[in-house]
């Protein structure tokens, strides 16, 4: 069941053209990935699909309706940039997001607490905001996008300004989300994260996508690639595209680090290799990173972490 | 609805957390308690003690005395109106003097209230009908006291008294009690009007004023007697004064400083909406910046719209506003019905006009029509600055645009000017019409003008909604430098 659809969804402000000619659809209980470079237009995105801002054209349909403030009961969303009432205390903030979202104080509260607990931050609960350090504020900050606990958690940059301990506990809690079926989406230029933690990614590139798919899906856009102990230049065995010597890895054998042609699989090359009596010591297959697709599908590395 | 009633709340509580806006609130009932006990804060205890060497022979310095004496009668029986008015003790003799309120008791008058016994006689009528938990009447302390003259004084010459009096007016000896003013009365006063006053201080009008007619009629009598008038045909003469008897047409309906006393209430509401306003407003500003400078406007608009975040803004602003409001009005009434005194006596007339639905409806139009289209103005300021020294960019000739034409205004009302040409085009621009309305409801101001000004006031509010809203909405997420007035109509004209 498809949670989140964008159907030829374009954003123009003035000359400049944010978001082109973009469709895509989330399916429910998935941890979608949605990556590029600064000014790919995600943030753009994520804004259209919370009706922060209207498309020029195209449609968008969230948890089965158009984008509104009444999804907001059933969505949570934390923005990139990020920020708090530094007069407010930590818990009197999530219960009035909470509020926001529909919920009753009573129930914001509660939800808060237990949300505050769980972050360890129980004891910070009365206190004022602008008393707290910036990892905690970071915690609370996570937590009003959690206290109706969401259907749809869009997440704009999520891990960006995190310390590390923060970055693994929001990691924890996307899995968590998903878990319950809850689907999530969140905007990242670091792959790591994506690759760590998405089922499914879309690459966006200067506001138009340039793939949608899983991660092995991503990484069979890439040629495979080997790293290969042998006496001779594995170059001619076919399938094999170039083969780069490496040094010396033991007295009469050399590294080859071998790049196969664009649909060939390492298995029909160590086939090749059996039959035709192809010494080798080591064959191993190197798997690409989502840093390399993505270099290898947006091409522009200069904007990406 | 309910998100706006969310964003009020938070409003108001954000703004009701901070300690200037108790201070503020404490502020005003405050000062103006404490600008009750001013004046005898100021003024001395004790009365001016009043020398007068009269070397004419001694008819001057009594009918001068006489004169003194008359004016603290005359004081006595306007106190003893006003007590009589608080507590209603007419009953007790609604034919006497002092059951005939705001009006200027003549010579004759305090003369026949001496004559019937003064306050003595007046406290004995009261006390029959007096209930006991009604205060007993104080008569205030004289103004002046009249010293002897020593004898060491009667033989010093005219020219020497300057030195002989400096012990006098200045003693160095802190036990002996200095005396306020010294007049001297030449021998040859009537054929020469020359009299010299000594004073340890700046003389008041109100002394020099009092000696001056008594002095006056002296030498008129003394005049008209040498030109062959009979002494008593002079005295009297001397003694003429018109009876003047002051009436103006409703809705004044009566002498200028019972109109003034009438305005205090709706001149007080255009004040009150001028200082709610730039407080209420500076914090709801304060907030808007906040919000924008902390980058907290994308979660919020995530859930509320950027309408809702406006009205919600506005409301609560005008509630935190109305309420500074209520409490000012609540302290008035506990200090004009709870409290007797100069203050009771100034406040109570003033809240007349609340007994009138229509001056009450016409008050909170106004004020909270008027509150809403000021603060909207604020409101898209906030909206378009990123931190409180942006803010100020916009703010100052706005306000100034806005306060200045006020205080003329109010100069304008209190000189009562209430139909002059200033206050009528005031009247009729928009963003002044609250001010100038409520101004000018408690000097009169026709019923046509302030329905018309009600309706002009009503879609101008209107308009602003819908292009500050446009403004607003615009400018929440803009990012970069602060928009050129193009850019401010474009986001203004821009519909989504």
């Amino acid at each position: 069941m498809s949670v989140l659809t964008l159907e030829r969804v374009s954003k123009r402000f003035d000359q400049v053209v944010a978001v082109d000619d973009l469709s895509f659809s989330v399916e429910q209980g998935t941890v979608f990935g949605f990556l590029g470079g600064n000014g790919a237009g995600k943030t753009t995105s994520l804004r259209m699909m919370l009706d922060i801002i209207r498309p020029s054209s195209g449609r968008i349909e969230v948890l089965g309706r158009a984008p509104g403030r009444e999804n907001a009961a059933e969505i949570g969303f934390l923005p990139e940039e990020r920020g708090l009432y530094r007069q407010m205390t930590a818990l009197d903030t999530i219960a009035y997001f909470g509020r926001l979202k529909g919920m009753t104080t009573a129930d914001a509260k509660r939800e808060g607490a237990a949300l505050l607990e769980r972050f360890g931050l129980s004891a910070n609960m009365k206190q004022t905001v602008d008393k707290l350090s910036k990892g905690m504020a970071q915690k609370v900050q996570l937590a009003t996008a959690l206290v109706n606990r969401p259907r749809l958690l869009i997440l704009d940059e999520p891990f960006s300004g995190l310390d590390p301990v923060n970055q693994g506990l929001l990691e924890e809690e996307i899995r968590r989300m998903s878990r319950t079926g809850a689907t999530v989406v969140f905007s990242t230029h670091v792959m790591q994260h994506a690759e760590r933690l998405c089922d499914k990614l879309l690459l966006l590139a200067r506001g138009r996508k340039k793939f949608e798919g899983t991660l092995e899906e991503a990484r069979a856009e890439l040629p495979a690639r080997l790293t290969v102990v042998a006496k001779q230049d594995p170059v001619k065995i076919a399938g094999v595209e170039s083969a780069a010597d490496c040094g010396e890895a033991e007295p009469g054998w050399r590294r080859w680090d071998v790049r196969l042609a664009q649909g060939i699989a390492p298995g029909d090359v160590l086939e090749r290799c059996v039959a035709e009596r192809f010494p080798l010591r080591r064959f191993e297959q190197v798997h690409a990173s989502l840093h390399d697709v993505f270099v290898h599908i947006v091409g522009s590395p200069e904007t990406v972490q | 609805m309910t998100n706006i009633l969310i964003v009020a709340a938070r409003e108001f509580r954000q703004i009701a957390s901070m300690r200037s806006f108790w201070l503020t609130l404490l502020i005003m009932p405050l000062s103006v308690a404490l600008g009750g006990f001013a004046p005898k804060l100021i003024s001395s205890d004790e009365p001016s003690r009043v020398m007068v060497i009269d070397r004419s022979g001694g008819g001057e310095a009594r009918a001068i005395r006489q004169r003194f004496e008359l004016d603290e009668q005359r004081g006595a029986l306007a106190d003893l109106s006003r007590y009589v008015q608080r507590h209603g003790l007419e009953r007790a003799n609604p034919a006497a003097l002092w059951s005939q309120h705001d009006r200027w008791y003549s010579d004759a008058d305090v003369a026949r209230f001496v004559a019937q016994g003064g306050v003595d006689a007046a406290k004995a009528e009261i006390a029959r009908v007096k209930p006991e938990d009604t205060p007993e009447f104080e008569a205030s302390e004289p103004d002046y006291e009249f010293v002897p003259v020593p004898a060491r004084l009667a033989s010093v010459p005219d020219a020497a008294l300057d030195d002989a009096l400096k012990p006098v007016l200045k003693p160095e000896d802190k036990a002996v009690q200095p005396v306020d003013y010294v007049l001297l009365i030449p021998a040859d006063f009537g054929h020469s009007p020359l009299v010299r006053l000594w004073a340890n201080r700046r003389p008041s009008q109100q002394f020099v004023s009092a000696v001056q007619d008594v002095l006056t009629r002296d030498l008129r009598t003394r005049f008209l007697t040498d030109q062959g008038v009979a002494p008593a045909a002079a005295e009297n003469a001397s003694a003429i004064a018109p009876a003047l008897a002051i009436s103006t047409p409703p809705p004044g309906g009566g002498a200028r400083e019972a109109m003034l006393v009438r305005s205090i209430l709706p001149l007080a509401a255009s004040y009150l909406l001028m200082i709610s306003l730039m407080l209420s407003g500076s914090w709801m500003l304060q907030g808007t910046v906040e919000e924008r400078s902390n980058k907290l406007l994308e979660t919020v608009l995530a859930c509320v719209s950027p309408q809702e975040l406006m009205y919600g803004k506005l409301l609560g602003t005008a509630g935190v506003g109305l309420f500074m409001i209520a409490v000012w009005i609540g302290c008035a009434l506990v200090a004009g019905y709870a409290t007797h005194g100069a203050i009771a006596d100034m406040i109570r007339p003033a809240l007349d006009p609340l007994t009138s639905p229509g001056t009450i409806l016409t008050l909170i139009y106004f004020f909270v029509v008027g509150y809403v289209a000021i603060a909207v103005i604020l409101l898209a300021i906030g909206a378009m600055s990123d931190s409180m020294r942006d803010a100020q960019g916009y703010l100052m000739p706005v306000l100034l645009a806005i306060l200045l034409p006020i205080t003329l205004l109010m100069q304008a009302v209190l000189a009562g000017n209430s139909n002059g040409v200033l206050l009528e085009v005031l009247t009729w621009v928009p963003i002044w019409t609250p001010f100038a309305v409520l101004a000018r409801l408690g000097m009169g101001i026709p019923t046509w003008e302030v329905i018309g000004t009600a309706i002009l006031l009503a879609a101008f509010t209107a308009a602003e909604l819908v292009l500050l809203g446009r403004l607003f909405r615009a400018s929440l997420l803009a990012q970069g430098q602060r928009p050129n007035l193009r850019e401010v109509v474009a986001r203004m004209r821009a519909t989504a």
